[in-house]
């Protein structure tokens, strides 16, 4: 039998397995810390440190120091941090390739640190890292809008496509567009002087009589050349003449538009920057001030940046495809108590401090105490261990609260995944919370809130009820609408406050109802008339410095348009004048000459004549009244 | 491909027994046939590197299985597919799957777990077929196949320098 055995083979086989367990109790260190640098850094869109990392082998464990995960919008703070994380490790699944981690405890581990070194990752194209600043500032502007109450004047006229504008710059163009077609119908006028030289020109032709009947065949020529002159001149002011009514029609088109524009501008602007379409957000700001609102918006934010550490749809989705086509077989697996995906945290311990509030009358802020936190089933495979990743977090050594606990459950068994989290707050002594309305704050109040939250394909449920007791207010501010509101509130001691936010979870629809609006309900629409009745007078009068902008210009157009049509009138009647006028033949000249003759003799005469017949008459007359003398003195001589 | 050729006619014709050289065959079927780094095959490397299997024999086999499981793979995988899959089987496996030892073993893979039962399944064929070749090889085919003219030639070729110098 001995025969059979090779004992060399022994040694030698012994001999393998021990350097490679050594190599990789050498390597697995460094292999692991870049590992986690590498594909973490990739997770979180910055880079992700690890200090160092060390194994231990009784019991077997791992010792991960100095974790730092950068914050990719902010690349000089860290996401999340930690001085030291102890994992022990159960040995034979990390044979397979398995990491089940019964239980890891973190200490230093805090939110939001400083980082000494930028953590953003290098890009690598200038293309993107412009299309990153541009996306940045955007992201900016969106976040610096969505806190303001309402935008001011300015702000919404350089963001919003105004008629003003776009009907102004028409006229502009329209106006730079009838200029050159009027300057190249006035170039092909004639000008003052053009028609003073057609004068002269008319005058020599016609003016005195013709020698001959070439002077006359002469001038005939002159007289009908300036003719075919005057009407092409007389057609030039006709198109002049339309070019200038329809450049006048169409600007007046413009114009009447243009002077309508402000107030459907404003129509428009008061329409959609009104609070209530601004969205109940801002009353949340109203009331709350700017403070809480970015508590929420924070605890959003580290949600969707944790998301994808904690669960990784896609990739197995992308994975089990990817299995599918090679021809590489599959799992199958059955029911046990002893699941095994592969990589699983079973317990995970920490504690944070939780953010700093106004505790003491003074407004100086302080952490409001620790939260003990214990997350278990961490895990890409929940399927495998069909349990959900759990979330407990109890307050410790609290200020001002005398319990808080935080309950989440974050179940992606199935491809539509569900996170939902709990959140109840006992007795919290809210002090100096600054209200973003009127200067007003709450000196002191005692809330209870409860509120739960669901997150799933991407849509999200938010509900959250509060109950301020003992409320107390007060404004340093001295206007009408800060001691209504202190007066108002100083009857109230106890209201309720109750929030939803549903929808996208990128942009849900928030709405926020408290029995505080009834009381307090004057005083806001108060206000708000008053804020939007300033915004509309701003937009009024820029809309209409706006509209002058483009009035003078249009005025000064419609005036040069008016003085070119006018000189057009000028000219034409003084062509008309001069085409009126007609040269006469050399025969009619002619003729004219032989009746002048055939007048004067008949003139000459008929005077002749009448001469004759004067003498005549005057003779007869004295012999009548020599017979009739006669004949009186003959009858005086009877009697 | 010739040193490898030259290799398998250099162990036919040495002294080494027909007996290790079928086993050196036959356990290469599991590293040939199964996928590679299983937990498995640690324990044939062991049992090839301490029992008296022909090393030269078992790279070779292994290595031409290994190409031939391309081929082999689909079959390997539906006959894990109807094993994990049989009722009267699931009992055993769900008992099995509550190990850890087991389960380090991949049996609930379907082209580990088909790829072995076709690897035990051929396992004593191959042992006893290639001992039985190689014998007939040995006390027959070996002193005609040298005869031949083609052996001649061959040994004129480059092939047998190949052949010669792992002689040497």
């Amino acid at each position: 039998m001995t025969k059979w055995i090779r004992w060399s083979g022994i040694a030698g086989f012994l001999a393998f397995v021990a350097l490679v367990t050594a190599f990789w109790m050498m390597a697995a260190g460094p292999l692991l810390k870049m590992a986690i640098e590498k594909y973490g850094s990739e997770a979180a869109g910055a880079q992700v440190n690890v200090a160092d990392i060390s194994f231990g082998l009784n019991p077997l464990s791992i010792t991960i120091s100095g974790v730092q995960v950068t914050d990719k919008d902010a690349p000089m703070e860290n996401m999340m941090s930690f001085d030291t994380a102890i994992a022990n490790l159960e040995p034979f699944p990390l044979l397979l390739g398995k990491a089940i981690i019964p239980d890891v405890m973190l200490t230093g581990f805090a939110l939001g640190t400083a980082r000494k070194r930028s953590g953003a990752l290098t890009r690598s194209t200038s293309k993107n890292t412009q299309s990153d600043i541009e996306d940045d500032a955007l992201d900016i502007t969106e976040k610096e809008s969505s806190i303001k109450i309402l935008p001011s004047a300015d702000e919404i006229l350089d963001r919003e496509k105004l008629l003003t504008v776009e009907r102004g710059e028409a006229l502009e163009l329209a106006f730079k567009q009838h200029q050159v077609a009027t300057e190249d119908a006035v170039g092909n006028l004639p000008t003052e002087e053009t028609i003073k030289g057609y004068e002269q020109q008319l005058n020599a032709i016609l003016n005195g009589k013709f020698k001959s009947l070439d002077d006359f065949k002469q001038r005939k020529r002159e007289f009908d050349t300036l003719k075919s002159q005057f009407k092409k001149d007389k057609a030039a002011i006709a198109k002049a003449k339309n070019a200038i009514k329809d450049g006048k029609s169409d600007l007046k088109q413009k114009w009447s538009k243009l002077k309508a524009s402000p107030s459907e501008d404003l129509s428009n602007l008061k329409g959609k920057y009104s609070l209530d379409a601004v969205g109940t957000s801002n009353l949340a700001a109203l009331i709350f001030g700017e403070d809480a609102g970015g508590y929420a918006k924070t605890a959003l934010g580290y949600y969707e940046k944790a998301r994808p550490f904690l669960v990784d749809e896609e990739a197995e989705e992308a994975k089990k495809e990817l299995k599918e086509k090679r021809l590489e077989g599959r799992f199958v697996h059955f029911d046990t108590d002893r699941p095994m995906p592969d990589f699983w945290i079973k317990t995970l311990d920490f504690s944070m401090a939780l953010p700093a509030m106004a505790t003491d009358e003074s407004g100086g802020k302080e952490s409001l105490g620790q939260v003990v936190v214990k997350v278990t089933d961490i895990t890409h495979q929940q399927d495998i261990i069909n349990a959900p990743t759990r979330i407990l977090a109890n307050g410790k050594n609290l200020k001002n609260i005398k319990a808080l606990t935080i309950t989440g459950e974050l179940d992606h068994r199935q491809s539509a995944g569900k996170d939902s989290f709990n959140l109840e707050v006992d007795s919290w002594n809210i002090r100096n919370l600054k209200m973003g309305l009127a200067g007003l704050k709450m000196v002191s109040s005692y809330t209870d809130v409860q509120a739960s939250a669901v997150f799933s394909n991407n849509q999200m449920n938010v509900v959250g009820n509060g109950l301020f007791k003992s409320a107390v207010f007060d404004s340093k501010k001295r206007t009408t609408l800060a001691k209504e509101m202190v007066l108002a509130l100083k009857n109230v001691n106890q209201f309720t406050l109750d929030v939803t936010a549903k929808g996208e979870l990128t942009s849900p629809k928030v709405n926020l109802s408290s029995n505080l609006d009834g009381q307090l309900k004057a005083a806001f629409n108060q206000r708000i008339d008053q804020k939007q009745t300033e915004l509309e007078t701003k937009l009024k009068n820029k809309l209409n410095n706006k509209l002058m902008s483009y009035s003078g210009n249009y005025q000064e157009q419609l005036k040069g348009l008016n003085l070119t049509e006018g000189s057009l009138v000028d000219k034409t009647k003084a062509l008309e004048k001069l085409a009126e006028t007609e040269i006469s033949s050399y025969e009619n000249q002619l003729k004219a000459e032989v009746k002048a003759k055939q007048n004067a003799e008949k003139a000459r005469l008929k005077k002749k004549r009448d001469a004759e017949k004067a003498r005549i008459k005057a003779k007869a007359d004295k012999k009548i009244k020599e017979q009739e003398q006669k004949l009186k003195d003959q009858f005086k001589k009877l009697f | 491909m010739l040193s490898l050729l030259a290799k398998f006619l250099k162990v036919l014709n040495s002294d080494a027994s027909p007996s290790q050289i079928s086993l050196g065959f036959a356990f290469a079927l599991f590293v040939g046939l199964t996928p590679f780094f299983s937990l498995h095959n640690f324990f044939i490397l062991l049992f090839v590197c301490v029992i008296r299997v022909n090393l030269s024999a078992f790279l070779l086999a292994s290595a031409v299985l290994a190409l031939l499981a391309f081929a082999i793979d689909p079959l390997s995988i539906s006959i894990g597919e109807s094993l994990l899959s049989n009722p009267d089987l699931i009992q055993t496996w769900t008992q099995l799957y509550q190990s850890d030892v087991w389960r380090g073993f991949k049996f609930n893979h379907t082209l580990l777990l088909g790829s072995i039962a076709l690897s035990l399944i051929l396992f004593i064929p191959t042992l006893i077929i290639t001992r039985i070749m190689i014998s007939l090889y040995r006390n027959r085919l070996m002193a005609w196949f040298e005869k031949l003219k083609i052996s001649k030639l061959l040994k004129a070729s480059k092939f047998y320098k190949v052949y010669e110098k792992l002689e040497a």
